[in-house]
């Protein structure tokens, strides 16, 4: 059969078919096509203005790398004037942090970045390893989550830096819409697929250039531009509504691979449909805060505990009870109330600031430190007192040393 | 005190045994028919509102001889001959339509049938059969639309009979998923435009809880998810008539329950077929997909699939009542009001200069994927 020619510049030999649609595609055109579409991405939602210092949130995964790869050249062939940095997140997990940090580490010296790493046990004195010794594997991205999220920002605070990107890719925005639906989570569900999500209770701004990327076209790119990226998945599973929306979309992939693109098309739709009770002025706000704070993080492969599932089911056969218990009383006064959304009850959300932490919340103590709590509580006595402590006792000799070889490097 | 010595009473009566148990509770099959019945009547109890003297809405009941259709059908029925024998107001009163079965789907012969049964048990004074390709009569223009939608792929020719017209333009459209899409896309606006054509104020949908969902996470996959509003959520249709769904707080499981206690239904219901399990995922179309995801969750977790479509009905209609409509499915071109700047309708290269929504660009003939 002879070699089909390249759909863009119908000269070299096509070696890729882009999942997004299917064009067949030269290797240099798919590179190309690739960085323009994150570069319009870029230009059209004024992601950056020049000299601004920019921290990439780096985990060693194919996204960021990519996303790292990309910006770098995108910030020298479109002279973006950007100051760029990477930033790079220790949950403390063993087996699975050491050697994609090494990739990171490698990084920085390829794409000439400064790189700071931060532990886990450093911001909150817990590593996920011990966080799974104490509550178990089922729910702890719930704490991993969590707890990423801030450290990224005050990681961020540390250097000095107000805007940070994330690798989140066109499969994880629509997986969050997926997972917010299941999960019928109204507020979340009108911020999941925003770009950026900043506001003026936080200095720090995130974004995700990558948004509308697959993450199948992010795997071919660092494929054959030969990224050096680490491969791994999250040895403990992911959240069970997270897992399933996982299941689902991979499967719909297979039906239509424009249905990624197609979730977060219906998504953008429906943020703007959420009753403005609910999204509020804090709309934004919220999403620097509290965006996927319960998710999982990104990688694994769909297996299902089950457990938040059920614990929700429970809740809802409880509440269904409950309410067929006054159906008596809704009559009286309920007819017309079904229609218009006027009768629609929602839940609203008002943000503050943690009273521990000072990190923006919609609680009076933000969600990391409420999981900080039930952690500690449950922990020997010496350990509590030292919960930011770098004398934590089972903080690793080799993290410290790790960490002052990050702060060597960032300076 | 009882009246009566029973092994198993009725919860609810306390006078005869049970036979069903719903929601955890052990019910005779009247005591059940009542808990049921009191689910849809209260989601219609809005058109009762002008009492004694007030005008009589019209609804229009669309019946697919499924299962939630006709017990739909079977519950309006008996609160209608209720009503009218006790001398009390009706309120509102119904419309059928069947959209003659054979028409839809190509399997052999007509539902006369069914039909006939339909006429007998549930003599009612407006019941209308017509068939699908008749969409060629309530909307005129479709043959335009047809033709522009279908592109190259299509070759219309009016020397044909309708049916043949209607049939070859679903063979034109090549995927699972595009042709379930188009398909319910043209019964909604068929429905919705006799409803016009016949003076009815509301069309009445028998969409069971777990069918909600199913389309609420369908729509959402395919790019619909602006369309929710009306497709899901009681509301009104681009079409001016308004859509509820009064079987929204009933499972599929219950409605077959129903069934089971309803001998006057055996004759009119054609059983679903069990879905098979030998087809390959990517052979489905997303809409089976989605239908057999909430079916397996929710026999583990009824509940969180029924918040589906709770969470889809909160959501608001699109104010954006000016705004250009897709030509077919009349669902929003381009951005819901509120959204600008980088969104994938944007991005889209088939956004600009087309008459048709980002779904409908989806499914059209030819489209790769």
């Amino acid at each position: 059969m002879a070699p089909t020619p390249c759909f863009n510049c119908k000269e070299a030999r096509a070696v890729i078919i882009r999942p997004k649609n299917r064009h067949k595609l030269c290797r240099a055109c798919f590179i190309n096509i690739f960085e323009t579409e994150v570069h319009e991405t870029i230009t059209g939602a004024n992601l950056f203005f020049r000299g601004e210092r920019v921290a990439i949130g780096a985990s060693g995964g194919k996204d960021s790398t990519v996303l790292a790869a990309v910006l770098k050249t995108l910030n020298e062939r479109y002279d973006y004037g950007l100051d760029l940095c990477l930033l790079s997140i220790d949950e403390g997990i063993r087996g699975y942090r050491d050697d994609s940090l090494e990739t990171v580490k490698r990084n920085a010296v390829q794409y000439e970045m400064p790189l700071k790493i931060l532990g886990y046990s450093e911001l909150y004195g817990w590593t996920m390893d011990q966080v799974v010794q104490q509550v178990g594997k089922k729910g702890n991205c719930t704490y991993c989550g969590v707890f990423r999220r801030q450290a990224l920002d005050r990681g961020a605070g540390r250097l000095g830096i107000q805007h940070v990107v994330t690798g989140h890719n066109a499969d994880d925005v629509a997986e969050t819409v997926m997972m917010n639906l299941l999960r019928g989570d109204l507020p979340r569900l009108s911020r999941g697929t925003s770009i950026v999500t900043a506001s003026d209770a936080s200095d720090i701004k995130r974004s995700k250039p990558l948004k509308y990327a697959y993450e199948k076209e992010i795997v071919l790119y660092a494929h054959h531009r030969q990224l050096d990226y680490f491969t791994t998945e999250c040895i403990y599973s992911p959240e069970a509504f997270r897992g399933s929306a996982r299941t689902l979309i991979k499967d719909l992939e297979k039906i239509r691979p424009s249905s990624i693109l197609d979730i977060v098309k219906s998504g953008e739709d429906m943020a703007a449909l959420v009753p403005t009770g609910v999204s509020g002025s804090g709309k934004q706000m919220a999403g620097a805060a509290e965006d996927e704070s319960a998710g999982g993080c990104g990688s694994g492969n769909g297996r299902t505990s089950g457990g938040e599932m059920a614990a929700m089911e429970k809740q809802l056969t409880e509440n269904d009870a409950a309410e067929s218990r006054e159906t008596e009383i809704k009559i009286s006064n309920g007819g017309r109330a079904i229609r218009g959304p006027t009768g629609k009850a929602v839940k609203a959300q008002t943000l503050k600031h943690c009273e521990r932490c000072n990190y923006i919340s919609s609680q009076r103590i933000c969600k990391a430190c409420t999981l900080l709590d039930g952690l500690n509580r449950n922990r020997p006595k010496t350990a509590i007192e030292v919960s930011v402590g770098m004398e934590d006792e089972e903080a690793s000799s080799t993290l410290m040393r790790q960490m002052e070889r990050a702060q060597l490097s960032a300076t | 005190m009882p009246a009566k010595e029973l092994n198993k009473p009725c919860m609810d009566c306390k006078n005869a045994e049970f036979e069903l148990i719903v929601r955890q509770r052990q019910l005779c099959s009247s005591c059940f028919r009542r808990f049921i019945a009191h689910k849809v009547q209260s989601r219609l109890s809005v058109y009762r509102a002008f009492g004694l003297d007030g005008p009589r809405n019209q609804l229009l009941l669309p019946v697919s001889f499924g299962v939630s259709s006709s017990v739909l059908l079977h519950i309006l029925y008996a609160d209608r001959q209720a009503r009218l024998s006790n001398g009390r107001p009706l309120g509102y009163d119904f419309h059928i339509l069947v959209i003659e079965p054979s028409t839809v789907a190509a399997t052999g012969s007509p539902f006369d049938k069914n039909y006939k049964a339909l006429q007998k048990n549930f003599p009612m004074p407006a019941i209308t059969r017509i068939p699908f390709y008749s969409i060629f009569d309530y909307v005129p223009e479709m043959q335009e639309i047809m033709k522009e939608y279908g592109g190259p792929q299509f070759t219309d020719d009016s020397s044909r009979s309708n049916g043949e017209r209607l049939a070859a333009f679903r063979a034109s459209i090549s995927t699972a998923t595009s042709k379930t899409d188009i398909d319910t896309i043209l019964l909604t606006r068929l429905v919705a435009e006799f409803a016009k054509k016949s003076g009815c104020e509301s069309v009445i949908w028998g969409d069971s809880d777990s069918r909600l969902a199913a389309k609420a996470l369908a729509g959402v996959a395919k790019g619909r998810g602006a369309s929710l509003t009306w497709q899901v959520s009681d509301g009104i249709s681009p079409w001016g008539v308004r859509f509820e769904y009064p079987l929204r707080d009933l499972f599929k499981a219950e409605l077959l329950q129903y069934e089971s206690v309803c001998a006057e239904l055996s004759d009119i219901i054609v059983p679903d077929q069990p879905p098979s399990d030998n087809v390959l995922t990517k052979n489905l179309s997303i809409d089976e997909l989605m239908l057999r995801y909430v079916q397996n969750q929710g026999a583990k977790y009824p509940g969180v699939m029924a918040n589906v479509a709770r969470t889809a009905n909160k959501l608001n209609p699109s104010t954006s009542g000016s705004a250009p409509t897709c030509a077919l499915c009349a669902g929003l071109l381009g951005n819901v009001t509120g959204n600008s700047g980088v969104t994938v309708a944007n991005q889209a290269e088939d956004n600009h200069s087309s008459q048709f929504c980002y779904g409908c660009m989806r499914s059209r003939p030819g489209e790769l994927c």
